[in-house]
């Protein structure tokens, strides 16, 4: 069971708003705190384009890590002639440590199926696909059924409220790689092909799902469509940070403690991590990993930066899966980066040479400071390699899976630099 | 038709006279190219490194690429995934082998290879009958098939390339790619165990990634002061 963490009472509550329901799946309960009002807003007040409009105008960005504007991908599909058109909810949830995903859709999956209701019909789709973790029987379970009663109500189905418009529905399972969560990958597993990304532009908001324009967003960006149709776009813009509005579910990972809130976009690093109580004893804070396993490395006396997109991105760290990792003084940083370094290497899928031999040697720079036969050149050689694999990657997984190295060696440069440890080999002779 | 004897060598020698006075051409190629036809591609050669092993990483790019599905290739994957197709059986053995051998200086036993004694193929047949022979159900199908089989034999792969109409390559590139598919029934630990060092389950890394935060047992790390 995922700990829910305490968060300030001023903060706002837009996703786990519904989230502490006695019985989530209770439709009628959920319908009684608003559920499914944005829909009959987007249908009977708005209209398609006017909705495409609102959450465009609501500053609505894509939790999934890259952060693009939501409107602008409705508006590009919807404006992309075709004889179907798909929407997917990403629920993968790739970071295998971060639940947030996963338990939005656990305590609130009507948020998640009237999101993607709503997507749906903004952009003219007649078929919406909410993609979760095989592995997540109880994720899996509680979407379907809140999928069948929704149909049984009349929010989905045929003839949605009266609209004319059919939209149907449906969980599809996935499991087997990381890189599932990328979605021209995730696509790719729901055409039954091999998980490697495209080469984007075209994005699939043009060409996606067996080549018809797809929206694909993450389940917390969809989440927040309802709430931005019920009380609009200017409240939402109210919270959050002006360039991006609203809340982000994040997975805070103390020694103390290991749980979810919701927090403002904006917020200062610091009270993000306070969430996770005090750090026991006399430890101390040495670093704080952000993004996942392809996060960055944060110096403590970085923690007045802004918990947002582009602060986070000029700093080396980047939003990710939500996840947000105290790394107290026990810690060494070389491994962890080793760690994190070796999982992105090993999950990078093999179709481009940056991901297929540039991680693999960054993961061998890491290794050989892990293993002290570091080489005077490995401190060049890691920089201009994570610099050709930023400038030459075909998809966002080898870009990022610098970040742990490259933002150790900025902040931590010491603990990276060559030591005067003696070379095991020469340790070895000397027996 | 002539009747005339010796005519056709007198034609023959005819045509080489002509040839043999003709002027000589020597294209100072690569500087001066001939023009080829439109659709040449040159002759499909694997090329050698410096040590005289192939370079081929045996990463099926070509072979999913190729229209006409005339390239086609066995040895070990990129993901330490033994695997061996199409192609005449005979050249099997040696194409396995140089792969291996380059990899690791040894020989990889093979149990995808031997299915090729007789596989029950009732049940992919049922399977692939209930997905109405889609390849866009690809992953189902193959899901159900090892769940059917315990693993995903060759001759099961071959039969859903066969009936779906999907490329081999396509299939076998699904079907290696997902860590939950495997090639080699639970028998063929060794092997399991040899593609599960080159793709860690996510268990594996939270273990990793606890330890290193719990002040780690990384083997030769600086003692701390
Ligand atoms: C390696 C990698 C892993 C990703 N994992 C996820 C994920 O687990 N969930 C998710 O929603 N997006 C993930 N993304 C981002 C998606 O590619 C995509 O940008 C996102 O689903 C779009 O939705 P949004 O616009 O709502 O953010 C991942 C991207 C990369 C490069
Ligand atoms: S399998 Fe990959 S490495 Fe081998 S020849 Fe084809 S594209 Fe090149
Ligand atoms: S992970 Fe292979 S191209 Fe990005």
């Amino acid at each position: 069971m995922v700990t829910m963490l305490r968060t300030p009472a001023a903060w706002p509550s837009i996703l786990l708003a519904r989230a502490d329901a006695k019985d989530p799946l209770d439709l009628d309960a959920a319908v009684a705190a608003g559920a499914f009002d944005g829909l009959k807003r987007a249908i009977r007040d708005l209209g398609a384009t006017a909705t495409v409009a609102t959450v465009a105008a609501s500053g609505l960005r894509g939790r999934g890590g890259a952060g693009f504007p939501t409107g602008d991908k409705w508006r590009t599909a919807a404006a992309t002639d075709a004889d179907r058109r798909y929407v997917v909810a990403n629920g993968y949830g790739a970071d295998p440590a971060s639940h947030t995903d996963r338990t939005l859709m656990r305590r609130d999956p009507y948020s998640v199926v009237e999101g993607s209701a709503i997507a749906a019909y903004a952009i003219g789709a007649s078929e919406a696909f909410i993609a979760v973790r095989s592995e997540d029987a109880a994720v899996i379970a509680a979407l379907q059924t809140a999928i069948g009663s929704a149909t049984d109500a009349g929010f989905l189905g045929p003839d949605v409220l009266g609209s004319g418009r059919d939209i149907v529905m449906s969980v599809r399972p996935v499991q087997g790689a990381y890189m599932l969560g990328e979605e021209t990958v995730l696509l790719k597993a729901l055409e039954g092909k091999r998980g490697q990304p495209e080469q984007r532009p075209p994005h699939p908001a043009t060409v996606g799902l067996f080549d018809r324009p797809t929206v694909v967003n993450n389940v917390q960006t969809l989440a927040a469509v309802p709430w931005i149709l019920r009380e609009g776009a200017d409240a939402f813009r109210a919270t959050g940070s002006t360039h991006s509005p609203g809340t982000v579910l994040v997975q805070v990972r103390t020694p103390a403690k290991d749980g979810i809130a919701e927090v403002p976009l904006g917020t200062a690093l610091r009270d993000v991590l306070k969430l996770g109580g005090k750090l026991p004893g006399e430890r101390t804070l040495q670093a704080v990993l952000v993004g996942g396993p392809s996060g960055g490395l944060l110096p403590p006396d970085a923690l007045d930066l802004p918990y947002d997109y582009a602060d986070l991105r000029e700093a080396g760290a980047h939003l990710g899966s939500g996840s947000i990792v105290a790394v107290d003084d026990r810690t060494d940083l070389v491994e962890l980066v080793g760690v994190l370094t070796r999982f992105c290497s090993n999950e990078a899928c093999g179709k481009s040479i940056p991901c297929r031999i540039g991680t693999r040697r960054l993961a061998e720079i890491v290794g050989r400071r892990e293993g002290g036969l570091v080489r005077p050149v490995d401190a060049g050689l890691a920089t201009d390699l994570a610099h050709d694999i930023v400038a030459s990657a075909l998809c966002d997984h080898e870009r990022l899976a610098t970040l742990p190295l490259t933002s150790g060696m900025r902040y931590f440069g010491s603990a990276f630099a060559p030591t005067d440890r003696p070379h095991p080999i020469a340790t070895e002779a000397a027996r | 038709m002539s009747f005339v004897p010796g005519l056709g060598l007198v034609k023959g020698m005819a045509l080489t006279l002509r040839r043999f006075f003709e002027p000589k051409v020597t294209v100072r190629y690569p500087e001066v190219r001939l023009d080829v036809p439109p659709k040449f591609r040159g002759r499909l050669q694997l090329l050698y490194d410096e040590y005289g092993t192939l370079k081929c990483e045996t990463c099926f790019q070509c072979a999913q690429a190729c229209p006409i599905e005339c390239i086609d290739m066995g040895g070990l994957d990129t993901r330490g995934r033994y695997h061996v197709h199409w192609g005449a059986p005979e050249t099997y053995g040696e194409r396995r082998e140089e792969s291996a051998l380059r990899r690791s200086g040894r020989t990889v036993p093979d149990p995808a290879y031997r299915p090729f004694v007789a596989v029950d193929l009732g049940e992919v047949d049922r399977i692939l009958e209930e997905h109405d022979h889609d390849p866009a159900e690809l992953l189902a199908i193959l899901e159900e098939t090892q769940s059917a089989y315990g693993y995903l034999p060759v001759a099961a792969l071959k039969r859903i390339s066969h009936t779906t109409g999907a490329w081999y390559a396509m299939i076998y590139g699904t079907a290696s790619y997902y860590a939950h598919l495997r090639f080699e029934p639970a028998s063929a630990s060794e092997q399991a165990a040899a593609v599960a060092a080159h793709r860690p389950a996510e268990a594996t890394y939270l273990a990793a990634l606890g330890s290193a935060l719990d002040g780690g047992g990384r083997p030769g790390a600086p003692a701390r002061a």
